[in-house]
């Protein structure tokens, strides 16, 4: 389509780039650009105007067949003209607006912010993780100690988890579980979390660890979340919480597994009958899945995209820390073309993860918010947003992120506000949830004395 | 004398045989329309498919003149409320959400008419709650019961709007629940969202999460709450076929109920009243059979079905359970209707 109007619009390139030269050499005088209009053939051209309306009085119908068809050259011809000026009109517009200034269609790098190295070394060290075999306590922290720029010890952090371990792996066998039974391992788990415990030999005494109410989502405070921050305080969310359970799992040689719901995420285990147990940390309890479902803001489309109450597999709880990694990042110093780099990672070990697909939305979103203030676009009116039909690419990265919110839509994602969030977790307390609660520990422990020795 | 007798009931025999074979042509017409429809989607209708269904029941003495009338009644109507009323909804898709709104407001609304300056009283269609699952008679279940009486169940009244829906020119989805149908729906501003006729309200999908009474598996695997395409609702369909001609000839041989379910199974896999009507109709074919090694065989066949059936996610849910879980829906409106939708809810 542009072939047409390639002279028209090389003469106006140059202008252009005149006119920018111009505005970087700094006068200040703002130039007015000429007004383009392409020769217009005028639509009733002088002499055919009785062409157009056959007169009834002449009926010759040779005349008028003729009459007919130049007429129809005539307007297709205007029509032709029509279409060619529009579309030169809108090529132009958009190469000059391209050329006036630079646009920026990538968010700024944020490489050279302090601290913004370490996340990038550990991406990096992620990349060569065996996917099947690699260990959860390690890659949570490093992303922890990304965000404290490696202050962290190791070493230290290693030796709790171990001294914890062996506190658990004591306990059973002063309570005369079978250490290779996996329902024995994750019971002894549960009650660690849940539990105060003491244990011969040992010389602390444990008590349970604490739901932390204050800022759970870690929005003042990142590392509110952090399983080093539960270590020192004893207090979690359901972030650290269920981490915690799956490292100490690992530490312990046990099979438990992280599964989702809306904001939320849990534990999921099963025993040696096959029987599938969630254990709620935030609230030592045990749930099923209704309860779970009953909060409303799981659909049906949720549950066949299997979004939502599924055991993570070892590649897509990788995939997880690929997003906790991104959220992080974010958290700390914004959205940059690093964030889409390690959420893509994460999407494609876990392609309908919801997390790391909202994370992309919203990575999206950033990128044209980021667009449309440089192009001074006003969203609020129809005029204003129809500005961005000038610019091509602009329109590219908003449609990318509009079928980014397809996906999201698709999966079957619906918002859940933070008060219903509370709300449901606290509906836990009540007598008809404690009471299946209770049943289900029942059942559980008459799993466990069974393989007792 | 004794020849003429037997000429004479040879004779009733054979038109008796003729017209019992007339009754079962009506099937067989039907299911040939029904897997053309699943074969082909340009020729797919829905209407056509649910009154060809109930036509071969009544031995082809369906009224469909009447019927059609009626329909293209409730299509006018269907015109001037568009006209008279929009909702409160502008996003791009709201000429489609205003038509899905007056087709609500036909089945569940009290509607002033105007007719030749007399102001006239529309009557909703209403819920008849005797004979519910069409234990008595399969006909309780029908549309044309339904656009005759006025009265409905959640079996009719959903087909209704789904035919409703496609004369007027948009899409409706319909989608299961344990023994019930109701209405999915799509929109910009909302996403997914339920439409419950029986009820007259739009609950979130926790309404039947949360009953207790369907397994987190049959949820995942789409034998519930999946929004059905054009080609599994008319599964659901060859499903009503298969049940009529068992109501209507109790002691057939189970070849057509098989035809029915199998063709319904092949465009909708996970369908479980399909699947479970094939399994029982496996078990009286079993159960006739002389031979012992081939009886104990093909148990071993149909324990496999009833496993895939249990591992879907299906659980039988009671008939009188049914009624708790659909009343507990009007007790306990406020916890499980959608609060989104607040241009449609109305109290």
């Amino acid at each position: 389509m542009r072939n047409n109007n390639l002279l028209v619009i090389r003469n106006l390139i140059t202008l252009s780039i005149v006119l920018c030269a111009t505005y970087v050499n700094g006068q200040s005088i703002m130039p007015v650009l000429p007004e383009i209009k392409p020769p217009l053939p005028s639509l009733y051209p002088s002499g055919t105007n009785s062409l157009l309306t056959p007169s009834a009085n002449q009926p010759s119908s040779n005349d008028n067949n003729y009459q007919r068809r130049q007429n129809q050259q005539i307007m297709n011809e205007v029509d032709k003209n029509e279409k060619l000026r529009e579309q030169t009109m809108q090529s132009v517009q958009s190469d000059i607006e391209e050329l006036r200034s630079t646009i920026y269609y990538d968010l700024p790098s944020l490489s050279k912010m302090p601290g913004s190295k370490y996340y990038r070394d550990v991406f990096d060290q992620m990349l060569n993780i065996d996917i099947n075999n690699y260990s959860v306590k390690d890659v949570n922290f490093q992303i922890e100690n990304a965000y404290f720029e490696n202050q962290i010890d190791k070493e230290e952090f290693d030796s709790t988890i171990k001294q914890t371990a062996d506190f658990i792996l004591a306990k059973m066998k002063e309570r005369n579980f079978d250490t290779n039974s996996n329902t024995a391992k994750n019971f002894m788990l549960f009650e660690f979390f849940t539990q105060p415990m003491q244990v011969k030999g040992f010389k602390q005494k444990h008590f349970p660890i604490k739901y932390d109410f204050e800022d759970y989502w870690g929005r003042d405070n990142w590392a509110k979340m952090f399983v080093t921050k539960l270590l020192k305080t004893n207090t979690g969310q359901c972030h650290s919480m269920p981490l915690l359970y799956l490292i100490l799992a690992e530490a312990i040689n046990a099979e438990a597994y992280l599964a989702l719901s809306p904001n939320h995420s849990y534990i999921k285990f099963q025993d040696e009958k096959d029987k599938w147990y969630n254990l709620e940390l935030t609230n030592g309890m045990l749930t099923v899945s209704s309860f779970i479902l009953n909060n409303g803001y799981i659909t049906a489309e949720a549950m066949q995209n299997k979004i939502y109450m599924q055991n993570l597999t070892k590649q897509q709880m990788l995939s997880q820390f690929y997003t906790d990694l991104a959220t992080g990042y974010i958290h700390k110093f914004g959205y940059d073309e690093f964030v889409e780099k390690v959420i893509n990672k994460a999407l494609e070990l876990y392609p309908t993860s919801i997390n790391a697909n909202m994370v992309k939305a919203n990575y999206n979103e950033a990128r044209l918010k980021y667009v449309i203030k440089q192009l001074g676009i006003n969203t609020q009116t129809q005029d204003g947003r129809n500005k961005i039909l000038n610019y091509p690419k602009a329109i590219e990265i908003l449609q990318q992120m509009q079928s980014q919110y397809k996906i999201v839509d698709d999966l079957g994602f619906q918002l859940m506000p933070a008060d219903a969030y509370e709300k449901w977790l606290g509906s836990l307390k009540e007598t008809k949830n404690k009471e299946e609660s209770e049943k289900l520990a029942k059942q559980f422990k008459g799993t466990i004395i069974k393989f007792k020795n | 004398m004794t020849k003429n007798t037997f000429l004479l009931l040879l004779l009733l025999f054979s038109n008796l045989y003729a017209i019992s074979q007339n009754k079962e042509k009506l099937f067989e017409e039907s299911y040939n329309l029904l897997s053309s429809m699943t074969a082909d989607e340009s020729s797919y209708n829905f209407k056509k498919a649910v009154f060809s269904v109930e036509n071969a029941y009544l031995d082809g003495n369906l009224d469909t003149t009447f019927i059609y009338k009626q329909i293209n009644l409730m299509h006018v109507l269907s015109n001037s409320i568009i006209n008279s009323k929009k909702l409160d909804y502008a996003e791009r898709d709201k000429d489609v959400v205003n038509k899905r709104a007056s087709i609500f407001s036909i089945l569940c609304d009290t509607l002033p008419l105007s007719i030749d300056g007399k102001i006239y009283k529309y009557e909703p269609f209403g819920y008849d709650f005797n004979d519910v699952f069409g234990h008595n008679a399969p006909e309780n279940l029908f549309v044309s019961k339904l656009v005759k009486t006025h009265k409905g169940n959640c079996h009719s009244l959903p087909y209704l709007y789904k035919i409703l829906c496609e004369e007027i020119g948009i899409e409706a989805n319909l989608a299961l629940a344990p023994n019930h149908i109701y209405i999915k729906h799509r929109s910009i501003k909302d996403g997914w969202y339920n439409t419950e006729l029986t009820s007259r309200m739009f609950p979130i999908d926790a309404w039947i999460m949360a009953s207790g009474f369907v397994h987190v598996d049959a949820i995942t695997n789409g034998v519930y709450m999946k929004a059905l395409n054009n080609k599994e609702s008319i599964a659901l369909v060859l499903v009503d076929l298969a049940n009529n001609y068992n109501s209507k000839f109790p002691d057939n041989d189970g070849m057509f109920i098989l035809k029915c379910t199998e063709t319904a199974i092949k465009n909708y896999p996970n369908f479980a009243t399909a699947l479970i009507l094939r399994a029982e109709t496996h078990y009286k074919q079993i159960e006739k059979n002389e031979d012992k090694i081939q009886r104990d065989l093909l148990f071993e066949e149909l324990q496999k079905e009833y496993e895939h059936i249990h591992q879907m996610g299906y659980r039988n849910m009671p008939e009188d359970m049914y009624f708790n879980w659909l009343v507990s829906l009007k007790e306990e409106r406020s916890k499980y209707e959608n609060k989104k939708l607040n241009t449609f809810n109305k109290n």
